[in-house]
């Protein structure tokens, strides 16, 4: 077995068992029984609406979808390495003929398996009582739920760098700032007042550049309003979530590999 | 087959506090196909030493060589290495199968090897019957035996065992101990750390001894033992329907036993007195 073969194997079989490790610790149950909160919540939204309830019910449900799996990014994340340093398990599996890289990508591979799975199963009760309820599928739905996708894998990537330089709480809390913060730049940065202000404004140019712009990914409103996504910007979004990711996991992996697991 | 060579740690608790050493120049080495005792109390920097020979930290000064028996690079040297570490902790929502095949996959060991081993060992340990369990389930021992199972089922030229027997019953800690030596005639390599003396001199024939992450001593047991033998002799003998033990110096010796003799009390033994490992280390550490 060559040594990118061997990589890749290692990948995998960290991949499967941290998938299937989550898997069984019930977190399908949460998914289902979200899935049924998120049911009632859109039939109840859906009852006190007037005129595109249809609408409404896709709102809800592609804002709860998306919510859900940051939640579930951040909260499973935090603990994705930290806790296997730990409990001490890291050292039973960094003993062997792995690499700590193939070992951090394999956990968040593992990780991003089950968002993705949490995202289907939300997306399919939502366009299933969407449809139901009259509305008609088109393709801004299924891309606004690939960009949930990525904006929960980027979230993933954050916690997980924020584990590993500090401690779990901070972690979390550093990874819920950076979200809010990542869904309102755009509009500050448009704000009469930042625009005024030069050194304002050059802070946010230079935070926009570095941390993630979530707003980005945010298709709602082009839905509701059933806008047009031109084929280039769909393009470019799906670029710039895909180079992020691939930076942070850059810079997730050098700290990992230089870290002391004590 | 692995050289420590003057290995200093030091380490910072936090921002403001000043360095402690937990390793101040330690070196010694692992010869092939030997038991070693890895002796210390609680914090004398054996599990800092492990965690270095591993790779999971960074000496900060000193370095760990293997031998090319083990392997050219460190990922052939790790394929021949075998690691448990002190009180792991495991998966909680896989079961015993599960995990032994997660870590023997790590390893490139075929499934149908991986199902054979498992058997044997699992047999072994008696925990056949717990295999589909998830771990959660598992009682302390149980984890500790399928954690020593993990260890080994890739076959490594060299295991390393961090407390293996901590937490374990009498009868559990005489099958580890077993299995220690049986993995060793078949030659294993065997680096056992533990704090419990008695352990190590029962099974091991080399110890090295670590205090406050210096290096005490390194060598024999038995040479250590015939060191610090005392110059006297422990003699038991019926006296008045009793049994009487006396420690009488080697000089007196014949004298006390002819008196016995006279006197026609009945001798039952006539011992050089032995000091225990622990006894010894202990008189080390203290001077």
């Amino acid at each position: 077995m060559n040594d990118i073969n061997d990589f890749c194997y290692k990948c995998y079989v960290v991949f499967k068992y941290t998938f299937f490790e989550i898997i069984k610790s019930k977190v399908l149950m949460n998914v289902f029984l979200l899935g049924l909160g998120l049911l009632l919540i859109c039939y109840i939204a859906y009852s006190f609406t007037y005129g595109v309830p249809e609408r409404v019910v896709l709102d809800v449900g592609l804002g709860m979808l998306s919510l859900s799996s940051v939640g579930m990014a951040i909260f499973f994340g935090v603990g994705l390495i930290s806790k296997e340093i730990e409990n001490r398990t890291i050292y039973m599996i960094l003993s062997r003929p792995i690499s700590r890289k193939a070992f951090l990508l394999g956990r968040i591979m593992g990780m991003v398996g089950v968002l993705i799975l949490n995202i289907l199963i939300l997306s399919v009760l939502t366009l299933v009582l969407y449809v139901f309820l009259g509305g008609s599928i088109q393709s801004l739905i299924l891309i606004s739920i690939f960009f949930s996708i990525i904006e929960a894998i980027i979230v993933l990537l954050i916690v997980v760098f924020f584990s590993l330089i500090t401690n779990p709480t901070l972690s979390v809390i550093y990874t819920v700032v950076v979200y809010i913060i990542g869904h309102s730049i755009s509009d500050t940065m448009i704000n009469g007042f930042a625009k005024k202000s030069v050194i304002i404004s050059s802070i946010l140019n230079v935070y926009s550049v570095i941390f993630p712009n979530f707003n980005k990914l945010n298709l709602k409103d082009l839905i509701l309003y059933k806008q047009y996504l031109p084929f280039t910007t769909f393009c470019g979004i799906t670029t710039y979530g895909l180079v992020y990711m691939l930076f942070l996991i850059f810079i997730t992996s050098i700290i990992f590999e230089r870290k002391n697991l004590d | 087959m692995i050289n420590f060579i003057e290995i200093s740690k030091k380490f910072k608790t936090d921002f403001w506090t000043q360095y402690f050493w937990a390793l101040e120049n330690v070196s010694f080495e692992i010869a092939e196909g030997h038991i070693i005792g890895f002796l210390g109390a609680n914090g004398a920097g054996k599990t800092t030493l492990i965690k270095i020979l591993m790779g999971l930290i960074k000496t900060s000064s000193g370095r760990v060589e293997f031998s090319t028996k083990l392997g050219k690079n460190q990922k052939e040297v790790f394929s021949n290495m075998g690691l448990l570490p002190e009180r792991p902790y495991f998966y909680p929502h896989l079961t015993g199968n599960e995990f032994i095949y997660y870590l023997g996959s790590l390893n490139n060991v075929s499934k149908i090897d991986l199902k054979q081993r498992i058997n044997y060992w699992a047999e072994r340990f008696k925990i056949t019957h717990a295999l589909e369990r998830k771990l959660k389930t598992y009682s302390k021992g149980m984890l500790q035996r399928l954690g020593f199972i993990s260890t080994i089922i890739h076959n490594p030229k060299m295991v390393i065992l961090d407390e293996p027997l901590s937490g374990l019953d009498p009868i559990g800690r005489k099958e580890i101990k077993d299995s220690i030596v049986e993995i060793n005639k078949e030659g294993r390599t065997v680096f056992f750390s533990s704090h419990i003396v008695p352990d190590v001199e029962e099974i091991c024939k080399r110890v090295v001894f670590l205090e406050k992450g210096t290096l005490l001593y390194d060598g024999q047991i038995d040479h250590l033992i015939e060191k610090n033998m005392k110059p006297n002799y422990q003699i038991k003998y019926y006296a008045n329907d009793e049994i009487i033990t006396q420690e009488i110096p080697i000089v007196e010796k014949e004298e006390f036993l002819k008196k016995i003799i006279n006197n026609n009390q009945k001798i039952i033994s006539v011992e050089k007195l032995r000091p225990s490992l622990e006894e010894i280390l202990y008189n080390i550490k203290t001077k």
